[in-house]
């Protein structure tokens, strides 16, 4: 949330401190305004708070997907936007294992371009290997002479080379950037596919490489050409420049960096990336 | 005689024994000519070879099929077109007094369109409706849909469900209801999901298939952009694909089930889609919905949602469940098989099978409760 907008949304703070109190305890009063929200939504809306986790995190390792939607509620600030109250439960994008919880709000806004989103995730995976994974692909690339390259991942058949799993896990990270950023309260997105991969052999500290990816729009069905540029060290921020073109030709760009607005308990801190 | 390019099968040994000799169509005036002016008596053995040797090899491949059967067929792969439609032709050779293929029409590119037709007899008998591939890129569909068409033969006589229901009830089977959309998508693109037909005054091609269906036709959650993937097309029924369907259903007049699979979102939907509003049956279906839901998630844990289209997916319209709902269909359920968006529509082969085996299980839960319900 922006600083500058405080001042207006200072009386509806109590409110904001309702889903905080959410554990294991029995289900909270419902403030006035609030609604159940259509498994649609709610699915919509907690995806939309995993691209944010995803992106912030920056791990291809600790990559999570949507579990089960456990409680879902919505309330309309006028002339503000809708606000969702989520908890769900989240999947390993890999290998589909429970690995926690989280509560979430998603903040779609009538005068802001993407959704405010404010996450915090109990994460059941052991966070000592997820980094030595992130660390040994990072390594990997780094010692790369000749560029690495892609095409089609998964291929048609659903087939994902081993050797490209992490590369095509960075895409994921990197296209859950762009995702949360075109996310609206109606509009959706899945990553269908890597259509392209090329490494860029840098001299600094962090891997880069360009993509070519396909999203996969709802509920318009559309598929979504874009490029991405993912610059990465684990550990710091994802960097993410994208370019999107869609059939209709609307073009789309965007940059991020980390320093976007909302939150997330699970940021490595500076102090941790110490290999 | 140098150029005629004579084949001799006897050749020339004794003046007492005969020759036979194959003649080349060009040649066949002349040696002709040749014979009758050198008082040659001849008689002809065979008019046209080519037509011999043309049924001979089809033979062996039929006979290569009977062989083979259906048992080495890898239901756990996706294949193209034109294995797909010889697996049909096999199960229909396989168990030839259960299975039967019928063509129901032409799709826009002129590709037949066949069903399977699962029968124990009788005439005209009430029956249960099921397709797949309406959207070609949704490949684990007609995967699972030829995976079911074998499931259901075989377990004719075997499984007690599945035998008292074919003994009550027909079963028709559309395994790829969109034949143009699924070669475009193994020949030029993986993603195409509408028809392949061209669209006047633009140069975009196809139509949504299913938001081309007589059911609050052109109403939101559909495109008047040719070039959109959710295009509904100039009016209803303008795909052939789709009027082929509705000619076969209403013609036939007493299918009481009407079940589509479709890719991915892992979803069991029933009407309505083209509005928000909860069809007079809401209660039964859902309560179908949620058995089936069950059965398929008691095999492997894959949890489904159960709801109307419109709730739980989002508002479309003119789509196939509606329109056979509104149609007097009751039983009109929507499949969205695995998974929930890591693979998408690029589901690893590996999956098809145990997919396709959970499904059944859901499937077979709708179909008893049609059958008890009659």
């Amino acid at each position: 949330m922006q600083r500058r907008s405080a001042a207006r949304l200072g009386p509806l703070l109590l409110l904001f401190l309702l889903p905080l109190a959410w554990g294991e305890g029995p289900e909270p009063p419902r403030a006035a305004g609030e609604l159940q929200v259509s498994n649609r939504l709610a699915g919509q809306a907690a995806r939309v708070a995993l691209h944010y986790l995803n992106y912030r995190l920056g791990s291809p390792s600790a990559l999570r997907a949507l579990g089960q939607v456990r409680k879902a509620t919505v309330k309309t600030i006028p002339e503000i936007g809708h606000k969702y109250y989520l908890q769900f439960t989240t999947e390993d994008y890999k290998s589909s294992q429970n690995v926690g919880t989280c509560l979430a709000t998603v903040f779609y806004l009538k005068r802001k371009p993407r959704p405010a989103v404010n996450i915090n995730c109990t994460y059941t995976k052991d966070q000592k290997q997820t980094r030595e994974d992130d660390y040994s692909f990072y390594k990997k690339m780094r010692q790369q002479t000749k560029p690495i390259t892609g095409n089609d991942i998964p291929d048609s058949y659903g087939n994902i080379e081993p050797a490209l799993e992490p590369a095509w896990a960075l895409a994921v990270a990197g296209s859950s950037y762009l995702m949360w950023e075109k996310s609206t309260e109606n509009l959706g997105y899945f990553m269908a596919q890597v259509k392209n991969v090329k490494q860029w052999i840098t001299k600094d500290d962090s891997i880069d490489f360009d993509y070519s990816v396909v999203l996969h729009e709802i509920p318009t069905q559309e598929m979504i050409s874009c490029h991405l540029r993912v610059i990465w060290t684990p550990g710091h921020p994802l960097k993410v420049k994208y370019f999107c073109l869609s059939e209709n030709q609307r073009s789309e760009f965007g940059e991020g960096s980390g320093s976007e607005s909302g939150s997330t308990n699970g940021i490595f801190n500076e102090e941790e990336a110490n290999f | 005689m140098q150029t005629s390019q004579l084949d001799f099968w006897l050749h020339p040994s004794n003046p007492a024994l005969p020759v036979d000799i194959r003649v080349p169509f060009p040649s066949l005036q002349a040696v002709k000519v040749f014979l009758e002016s050198h008082h040659i008596e001849y008689s002809i053995l065979l008019e046209d070879l080519q037509v011999i040797v043309e049924e001979e090899k089809q033979e062996m491949v039929n006979n290569q099929r009977r062989e083979r059967g259906t048992s080495n067929f890898n239901y756990g792969a996706y294949h193209p077109l034109e294995s797909i439609y010889a697996a049909l032709d096999d199960l229909a050779a396989e168990y030839p007094s259960l299975v039967s293929k019928q063509k129901i029409g032409e799709s826009y590119e002129k590709r037949p369109m066949y069903i399977l037709k699962f029968s124990t007899g009788g005439t005209n008998r009430p029956a249960i409706w099921f397709d797949a591939g309406i959207h070609s890129r949704e490949w684990v569909t007609q995967a699972t849909a030829l995976w079911t068409a074998k499931k259901i033969a075989s377990e004719y006589g075997n499984n007690p469900s599945v035998t008292s229901l074919l003994n009550r009830m027909d079963i028709f089977l559309l395994v790829v209801t969109n034949p143009d959309g699924y070669a475009f998508t193994h020949t030029n693109n993986r993603m195409w999901r509408k028809t392949r037909s061209k669209n006047s005054g633009s140069l975009c091609i196809g139509v949504d298939p299913n938001r081309n269906w007589d059911a609050g036709f052109g109403g939101p959650g559909a495109s008047t952009n040719p070039c959109s993937e959710s295009y509904h097309g100039p009016s209803a029924n303008s795909e052939v694909e789709v009027k082929n369907v509705v000619n076969f259903i209403k013609s036939h007049g007493k299918i009481k089930a009407f079940l589509t699979l479709h890719s991915y979102s892992q979803l069991l939907l029933f009407p309505f889609g083209y509005k928000c509003t909860n069809p007079a049956d809401y209660k039964e279906l859902e309560a179908v919905g949620k058995a089936a839901a069950s059965a398929l998630a008691s095999l492997h844990g894959t949890t489904y949602k159960v709801g109307t289209i419109c709730s739980t997916i989002y508002q479309a319209s003119g789509g196939s469940i509606d329109w056979s709902y509104d149609y007097g269909i009751k039983y009109s359920f929507a499949f969205e098989l695995r998974d929930t968006g890591r693979y998408g529509f690029l589901l690893p082969a590996s999956q098809i099978i145990p997919t396709a085996e959970e499904t059944w299980l859901g499937l077979l839960k709708i179909m008893e409760h049609v059958r008890d319900n009659q």
